[in-house]
């Protein structure tokens, strides 16, 4: 019988699909994360990385979307996901895993992903973004360099 | 003899079970501070922004409101902004933040951080 890994991976698996998983998902990681190492960037700092151990669970990942929207045009946007498709990038470290789509990764290329914790409000963040011009004062949206 | 005047009185600011609990949590192991301090401060795109801090004494021209056994003070400066508001606190597993639902408020920033009255 011919059966097909496909990229993006849904859930819940039929069982008897006969493709593990594990063998399934780390195809197609290893794959995104090859072509990561050719182009773009994103920094976790230990903050960062720290919330992502204590939250991860079930395969869940971090996933950085950008959308229009916002005061100043663009905003960031944070959702746990559990399937990476092909137009994605995989980042890992330290045994956490952040994922953003090309299209997004455009316009964080070299930044840095930081969880930050106040009083008022702890979340993840973007700071000392490159690409952007200016930001909000929440730090949630942003205009792009031009 | 001259009637008593009932006036009716209304906290100037309203905790939910959620903001209660994650206050007293926060002042748990700080015997040194006696509540929260909320201000708000010119700041963000709409106007005002919304400050927390903790605070060891209160200041003659704050406001107190006491609710279930925590204590929060109101900065003066933002008591006119935040009268009738409740305060939240809203937590899941990317963020974790208190919020404001203040009805005096006209218009909000995208990301709910920011306002203007």
């Amino acid at each position: 019988s011919t059966k097909t890994c496909l990229p993006s991976l849904s859930f819940p698996f039929h069982p008897t699909n006969g493709i593990s998983l594990k063998q399934c998902s780390s195809s197609v990681l290893q794959k995104d994360y090859d072509i990561k190492s050719s182009s773009g960037k994103l920094n976790l700092s230990d903050a960062c990385i720290k919330k992502l151990q204590e939250i991860k669970g079930n395969g869940e990942f971090l996933r950085v979307l950008i959308q229009g929207g916002g005061c100043s045009g663009f905003q960031y946007k944070f959702s746990l996901d559990n399937s990476v498709s092909e137009d994605d990038r995989v980042f890992e470290q330290d045994g956490v895993m952040v994922v953003v789509d090309k299209e997004s990764l455009n316009f964080i290329n070299g930044a840095t992903l930081d969880y930050s914790e106040e009083l008022i409000r702890s979340s993840f963040q973007i700071v000392n973004n490159p690409q952007a011009d200016h930001g909000c004062s929440c730090g949630t949206s942003f205009s792009v360099k031009l | 003899v001259t009637k008593r005047k009932l006036l009716p009185t209304r906290a100037a600011l309203t905790l939910t079970p959620s903001a209660v609990n994650k206050i007293k949590q926060l002042l748990q192991n700080k015997p040194e501070y006696i509540g929260l301090k909320v201000g708000v401060r010119t700041r963000g795109c709409n106007g005002l922004s919304y400050t927390l801090e903790y605070t060891k004494e209160k200041a003659q021209a704050d406001e107190e409101v006491l609710q279930d056994g925590v204590r929060v003070l109101i900065e003066k400066k933002a008591q006119l902004t935040l009268l009738g508001t409740e305060m939240d606190y809203v937590e899941n597993k990317l963020s974790s933040e208190f919020i404001f639902n203040n009805p005096n408020i006209k218009g909000t920033c995208g990301c709910g951080e920011s306002f203007n009255i």
